[in-house]
């Protein structure tokens, strides 16, 4: 085996594939399943977006927090949430992460530091600010993270959130996952400043782009910002430019892109491919090793479907159940 | 008819990691945009009537257009007309690489160039003869010098119009050209920088950025200049080469720092607010024309401060200068022979210059 030239080990190239390659196929089976009609409720797939979640998640600990969105599966997997748990919340089974009364969008395991995924776009960040206030006061070197599309950024609680955390010094990371799309609409018809750079200058905190496709790229920034807010030099704002390989939702039609253009992101933009090439090309991993964990990865999603449709609905009295809180 | 200058714009410039690990500028799209317009009053007092841009998504052209209504409505004239190259948009480096060929196809007298070193590297690989006008607006900023971008504006249409003679108005510049051949496939990658070409130790391209010293092996400049930062500031520290110099300079470097007899450690300035001690084995002058082969054997090739290709034991990788590769508007010979010769006597001065 050559020498292995990346920033990583390759125990944990091998961990940022397999959890890149479960979102991907947590994702790719969702799609299938939903059509079928199996699955209620609505479902936002992060196919195409996995060196993001991963990329970051990759310098976190349990006792970091983050704040999802509405397309939340991977931001999950990544931050280690079991997929077994998600899979039937997805289902709403009984056995999932919130007792199967949450779906999609509301997949959240505070033991693993992940505050939930959220319908309300844009809610994140004030959560995470009170999440980094808390780590902050408490002194213990914990970092939030929220997620944010190019869509809900307009949102006036990101903004103020960008604010807050600026003028308190919190120990957060803004992530733009930049899709191009806010649900049809392209980018550059809906966000004022033409850059997130810009945005984040403009609440005094620096900003960076980077290739969300590459995730070395996302790795690297990631770290730096990281290690900046986890020391107490404050917040920062990621921006993440990828690509989504499926709608906005699972049904959607997508006619607001152009001709040909799902198939040219899928064939030169998916990220699991640029990891996978990169890593076998330079001699570090062989490509046997990613085809033994792509089965495994497939008998794990395949178990944890069966589980999921195995699994007994909430019960009618559970309706009431978690949902108000005595202080 | 007005001879034609292009514009290459980049609104992707200036937005890398160097932001959290340094303290860089990031220089909002507005002001970039209100960068343009002053260059283009400058360009309207020299007679420039027209000017081709690079079409782009960031968002600086429909700044720049609200701009030149503004003055429109108030009546004023102090802008050319402004003509978008036709092409689809990218977002990515081949945007600049086109455009430039499609504005040097169209005959512009010259590119005012708005980006960092990278943007003009991707400029010059396309310009042919036609000379470059540069103004930095990126990170790094070896290559395009640093000034108040009205009298770029105005050099460059001194210099276009012919007002100012060729010998005055234009300088050469040197590159270096970078060819790595692949061991396992045979093919051959040719790139080339217009400042430093830096070979580190890290094998993957990531964030791109240079900033860990302690990576850094091998050094290559075009100039080294002690008033610039990034890895030009370094060898320009040790040994000063001049942009109009024939050749530049190689360094070596050691990662031990002063923990080694024969190292010499250098404090410079290798990135924005950012001082970095770097041990230094060895320096030498590269004369032009001469192919040089690296002593590292695996790591990375940054060009102009961003790593760009990775290479490893099997790959050859050879490294040439060229003097005279390609021409840029010499902006301080123009406007002193503008004052000698009183070449702006009667010429209009742009009065209103921002929106």
């Amino acid at each position: 085996m050559a020498q292995n030239p990346f920033p990583l080990g390759k125990d944990e190239l091998l961990k940022a594939y397999r959890t890149m390659r479960t979102i991907r196929e947590f994702e790719e089976r969702l799609h299938v399943d939903f059509a079928k009609g199996d699955i209620p409720g609505f479902v936002h797939l992060y196919a195409g977006e996995e060196a993001c979640a991963t990329g970051i998640m990759m310098h976190l600990n349990d006792n970091d927090r983050i704040a999802s969105t509405h397309r939340g599966h991977g931001h999950c997997i990544a931050k280690g949430v079991d997929v077994h748990a998600m899979m039937a919340e997805i289902y709403g089974r009984s056995t999932g992460a919130c007792r199967g009364k949450g779906g999609s969008m509301h997949i959240a395991d505070l033991s693993k530091g992940m505050m939930g995924a959220n319908g309300i776009l844009g809610a994140g960040a004030p959560l995470i600010c009170g999440a980094a206030l808390a780590a902050k006061v408490r002194g213990d070197r914990g970092v939030g993270i929220t997620f944010v599309g190019d869509g809900a950024s307009n949102q006036g609680t990101f903004l103020e959130s960008l604010n807050l955390a600026a003028v308190w010094n919190l120990p957060v990371v803004f992530v733009v996952e930049n899709n191009g799309y806010a649900e049809s609409t392209a980018m550059e018809w809906a966000v004022s400043c033409d850059s997130y750079v810009d945005r984040a200058t403009g609440f005094g905190m620096p900003g960076v782009t980077v290739d969300g496709t590459d995730f070395f790229a996302v790795y690297e920034a990631a770290g730096e910002i990281i290690r900046r807010a986890r020391d107490g030099g404050g917040p920062a704002l990621l921006e993440c430019n990828m690509v989504r390989f499926y709608g906005h939702f699972e049904g959607d039609a997508q006619t607001y892109r152009a001709k040909g253009e799902l198939e040219a992101i899928r064939a030169s933009r998916d990220c699991l491919t640029i990891l996978s090439e990169r890593v076998v090309e330079a001699g570090v991993i062989g490509r046997d090793e990613l085809q033994a964990i792509d089965r495994e990865v497939n008998a794990l999603i395949e178990d944890a479907t069966r589980a999921a449709k195995a699994a007994p609905l909430p019960a009618p009295e559970d309706l009431l159940r978690d949902v108000y809180v005595a202080y | 008819m007005a001879p034609v200058v292009g514009i290459v714009a980049n609104p992707v410039s200036a937005r890398d990691i160097r932001r959290v690990v340094a303290n860089a500028t990031s220089l909002q799209i507005a002001d970039r945009a209100n960068i343009l317009l002053r260059v283009l009053a400058a360009l309207h007092a020299c007679g420039i009537r027209d000017v081709l841009m690079m079409p782009e998504n960031g968002g600086i052209r429909a700044h720049v257009e609200r701009g030149m209504m503004r003055a429109r409505s108030r009546g004023e004239d102090i802008y050319p007309a402004l003509h978008t190259v036709s092409m689809p948009v990218t977002g990515t480096v081949a945007d600049t690489h086109r455009a430039t060929a499609e504005m040097r196809r169209a005959g512009v007298s010259a590119l005012v160039v708005l980006g960092g070193d990278g943007t003009h590297r991707a400029v010059a690989a396309e310009c042919g003869t036609v000379p470059i006008a540069g103004i930095s607006t990126g990170t790094n900023n070896a290559f395009p010098e640093h000034r108040e971008p009205t009298i770029t504006g105005l050099a460059t249409g001194l210099a276009v119009t012919g007002r100012v003679p060729p010998h005055i108005a234009f300088a050469a510049n040197k590159r270096i050209d970078v060819s790595l051949a692949s061991g396992t496939t045979g093919a051959t990658v040719s790139e080339m920088a217009l400042v430093d070409v830096a070979l580190v130790t890290e094998r993957y391209i990531g964030a791109r950025a240079l900033w860990r010293t302690e990576n850094f092996r091998e050094l290559y400049v075009t100039f080294a200049d002690p008033e610039v930062i990034g890895m030009s500031a370094i060898a320009g520290l040790l040994e000063p080469v001049g942009r109009d110099e024939s050749g530049g300079l190689m360094v070596r470097l050691s990662p031990d720092g002063a923990s080694r007899k024969g190292i010499t450690t250098l404090n410079a300035p290798i990135a924005p607010g950012m001082m970095a001690r770097v041990g230094v084995t060895d320096w030498r002058r590269m004369p032009a024309g001469v192919a040089f082969v690296p002593e590292v054997t695996a790591g990375s090739v940054a060009l102009d401060g961003e790593r760009e290709l990775s290479f490893s034991e099997r790959d050859r990788l050879s490294l040439t200068l060229r003097d005279d590769a390609f021409r840029t508007v010499n902006v301080a010979a123009v406007m002193r022979h503008a004052g000698q010769n009183r070449l702006l006597t009667g010429t209009p001065v742009p009065v209103t210059a921002a929106f």
